[in-house]
């Protein structure tokens, strides 16, 4: 079966990550995705060079531009820039991620690319936003996660929020929200019969990805402490110590879950003074009430459930619907059912890195499912691509549209 | 008004923060959306912390651009309502907790619904029935591995980036499977299908660079794996506030610069000196978590603000670290939007953040409607399904 994007191709002039994970998501639901890169780049300068790396390439760029096929073009010259623009003549979407003006100096600007296929849905991805005083800084992962205050509402208890250490989210978060973008460009076009120009920019999708702890502090003027695993919302939602010293997370985060947590508790036949009476016990009323009284709460629950391991808490719990699990380390989510039988961790095939492991495709689609297939060499398609498109000059009497700059 | 979904109808049977986001972002794009409580109403407008109008801030941050309408699973007409709606609908999301099990895709007779389902782990696995839980989706992929201290009370991340992350998944799925549906040949038609998205699972996609980076790498080495073992990152303090720095060109005769303008002279003589040059002497790099103390000494008699000035006037990379007061006040913020007023029903304003597309040709209306009262439309809503 076909992918939900069947037919659509897209011209992928991204780099780095943000661009690049979009663009990845859109092949993977079967769109054609045509990965341009500067003939004769240096592999090792792909991905920005990040460490760690595979046969020298970073593992970005492994990672990031699965699921496409790959083109050189040397937009710099005039000659592939008229196959770009032919090339374009064949494409739904228009994919770029670069800082605002880099596009119409490489010739590939809204006007430019429109005047080569006026129904194109071009989408330009920036840092900070096409306006304002920051419009021209660098925006990479990192400073938009310390800038947008995705690293204020994490750390231990008591203690300084502190940064979440993986440098790819904000990215991958802008990528996911492009990608969102051009899907929804597709479909308006299904309505309107015309494209558009779309913007995504990091900040904005950074900040959106933080809508529910922005919005509380907009609304209540209050920013959030650390509350190391507990969450904010509602209590219990934390990590215990079960006997032997693992940990196990526990939520109750309606007032139905409380009622079974209590349920599961008693029937734990844990001994502590007051846990029978838990549910009746006015602190704990309401998820408002056990928020104000969360300590005490924390204090009862965490004597009961060191009484057991937490093999015999994951059983009782989840037999209860009391929602529960506990830290697993990547070597054994390989292993793991939970993941093998979704799909959610799997071994990819690439190019030029032998084989991989990676995530996704993070969506099950019952008729049109998605697929994942491993990255291309640069420029690893760069014959069959032209040879369609000589193909295609033959057959059609459509002039090729010359473009100056 | 427009937007680029105009004209689709979604039905939203969820709730928490995944389906409500998810539902919400459509009615920014301009769908016109639904939301289906239990009288018990969705679980987060009891959570912490409340507005003046007795519900949670995170309820009506996440809802906003719905008709909201309460129906009883226990009721068989109820049902049959639902049904109806459902059938009407292009999109229904639904999770465990808001759904009825007589709700499910295969029970209903809408063959262009395309029907997302939101879970915990996933609909296959020991775990499929599991109720969802940002905590235990985060715990369960690791995520909270790039928190805390290793071998120490696990940290979460506090922004429910399970949730959110499944959600921006889940809005990617809808709009595929709405595109093919609308994309394909007539006279064999796709139709509508079961999508299913977990936070698990959006977790575990999100960190395929980490997997990839633990497969077979040149060099056991590179941020992308050493931020398991490295201590907790409060970014660089200053005088007043705390700031993110990395010296990106700074080289030579600027390093030596930088190292005078910030009154650095007593560096020259400590054993490390000559590893503050090199690429991994900042940010995230190699020996940033051991280098961060002199840097520290030096910036502690400068407030951010200058400190970010003279590293980048000499080609460094420099940027407050803002919690969410300082964000809502950085004129960035302002220039691009980021923040809209959305008018709740007794005419007060909400503050909450905008949808983030830019579509020229379709653009999304900033004209918000608020969230709603548990009901609050049901005979608008119902008047519409008998009309």
């Amino acid at each position: 079966m076909p992918g939900p994007l069947d037919g659509v191709r897209v011209f992928d002039l991204t780099l780095w990550m943000v661009g690049p994970w979009a663009s990845m998501h859109l092949g993977a639901l079967g769109a054609d995705v045509i990965h341009i890169e500067q003939p004769g780049v240096d592999p090792r300068t792909l991905g920005a060079g990040v460490p760690p790396a595979i046969n020298g390439t970073s593992v970005g760029y492994i990672t990031w531009n699965m699921n496409k096929r790959g083109l050189f073009l040397d937009l710099k010259s005039q000659a592939d820039r008229q196959t770009a623009y032919e090339l374009l003549q064949t494409c739904d979407v228009f994919l770029i991620n670069m800082r605002p003006g880099a596009a119409e100096r490489m010739g590939v600007g809204y006007e430019q690319v429109v005047a080569a296929n006026p129904n194109i849905v071009y989408t330009a991805i920036t840092g900070w936003g096409e306006i304002g005083p920051m419009r021209d800084k660098p925006g990479a992962d990192v400073q938009c996660q310390y800038f947008t205050g995705f690293w204020s509402v994490n750390g231990k208890r008591d203690g300084k929020p502190e940064v979440y250490r993986h440098f790819t989210q904000m990215d991958a978060s802008t990528g996911n929200v492009a990608a969102q973008a051009v899907l929804m460009g597709l479909l308006a076009r299904k309505r309107t019969g015309r494209g558009q120009r779309i913007h995504v920019g990091m900040l904005r999708a950074g900040m959106a990805l933080q809508s529910g702890r922005i919005a509380e502090y907009l609304a209540t003027g209050a920013q959030h402490q650390p509350l190391g695993s507990a969450g904010f919302a509602a209590a219990p939602d934390q990590a215990f110590q079960c006997q032997g010293g693992d940990w196990i997370g526990v939520a109750a985060t309606s007032e139905d879950e409380w009622s079974r947590l209590c349920q599961a508790l008693n029937a734990s036949e844990a001994q502590v003074d007051g846990l029978s009476d838990l549910v009746v016990d006015p602190r704990f009323a309401t998820n408002l009430d056990r928020v104000a009284h969360r300590d005490a709460l924390a204090s009862l629950l965490q004597q009961a459930i060191l009484q057991r391991p937490r093999r015999y808490w994951m059983l009782r719990l989840a037999d209860a619907g009391v929602p529960c699990g506990y830290p697993i380390s990547f070597e054994s989510l390989q292993h793991h059912a939970q993941t093998i039988e979704n799909g959610y961790l799997r071994e990819i095939t690439t190019s030029g890195w032998g084989d991989v492991w990676t995530g996704g495709p993070p969506w099950e689609l019952s008729r049109t499912p998605a697929r994942w297939f491993g990255t291309p060499m640069p420029g690893e398609h760069t014959g069959d691509i032209l040879d369609d498109l000589t193909k295609r000059r033959a057959s059609t009497a459509e002039p090729t549209p010359v473009i100056g700059d | 008004m427009a937007g680029p979904l105009d004209g689709y109808r979604v039905v939203e049977i969820a709730e928490g923060v995944a389906g409500p986001y998810t539902a919400m972002s459509l009615g920014d794009a301009g769908a016109d959306v639904i939301k289906i409580e239990q009288p018990a109403g969705d679980r987060a407008r009891g959570w912490s912390p409340q507005t003046d109008s007795g519900t949670s801030a995170l309820f009506q941050a996440l809802n906003r651009n719905k008709r909201g309408i309460s129906l009883d699973w226990s009721s068989e007409s109820d049902l049959e309502t639902a049904r109806q709606l459902l059938a009407d609908a292009d999109v229904a999301i639904v999770d465990k907790a808001g759904l009825s099990g007589e709700l499910s895709w295969e029970s209903l007779d809408a063959p262009g619904l395309v029907y997302c389902a939101i879970s915990g782990f996933g609909p296959h696995g020991p775990w499929s029935d599991n109720p969802m839980s940002e905590l235990a989706a985060q715990l369960a992929s690791e995520a909270t591995a790039s928190l805390g201290t290793i071998g120490e009370e696990p940290v979460r991340h506090g922004g429910d980036i399970g949730s959110m992350y499944a959600a921006n998944y889940a809005i990617q799925a809808i709009c595929a499977g709405l595109y093919a549906r609308d994309d394909s040949d007539p006279s064999a038609p796709t139709g509508g299908q079961r999508i299913e998205v977990s936070l698990f699972g959006s977790l575990l996609a999100m960190r395929s660079t980490l997997w990839v980076a633990l497969s077979n790498p040149d060099e056991w080495w590179g941020f992308h794996l050493d931020s398991y073992v490295k201590p907790p990152d409060h970014g660089y303090q200053c005088r007043d506030l705390p700031i993110y720095f990395s010296l990106a060109r700074i080289r030579g005769d600027a390093f030596d610069s930088l190292i005078d303008e910030l009154g650095m002279d007593w560096a020259r003589t400590h054993p490390d000196f000559d590893q503050l040059r090199t690429d991994g002497a900042g940010g995230a790099g190699r020996y940033a978590a051991e280098l961060k103390p002199l840097w520290e000494r030096g910036f502690s008699n400068f407030d951010a603000e200058r400190v970010i000035e003279i590293v980048e006037r000499h080609g460094g990379w420099a940027f407050p670290m803002h919690d969410y007061e300082r964000l809502s006040r950085d004129p960035q913020v302002a220039a691009v939007g980021a923040i809209i007023d959305v008018e709740q029903g007794d005419g007060s304003m909400l503050q909450q953040v905008a949808p983030p597309w830019d579509f020229e040709g379709t653009p999304v209306s900033m004209n918000m409607r608020a969230a709603p009262s548990l009901g609050e439309h049901q005979d608008e809503v119902l008047a519409e399904l008998h009309s």
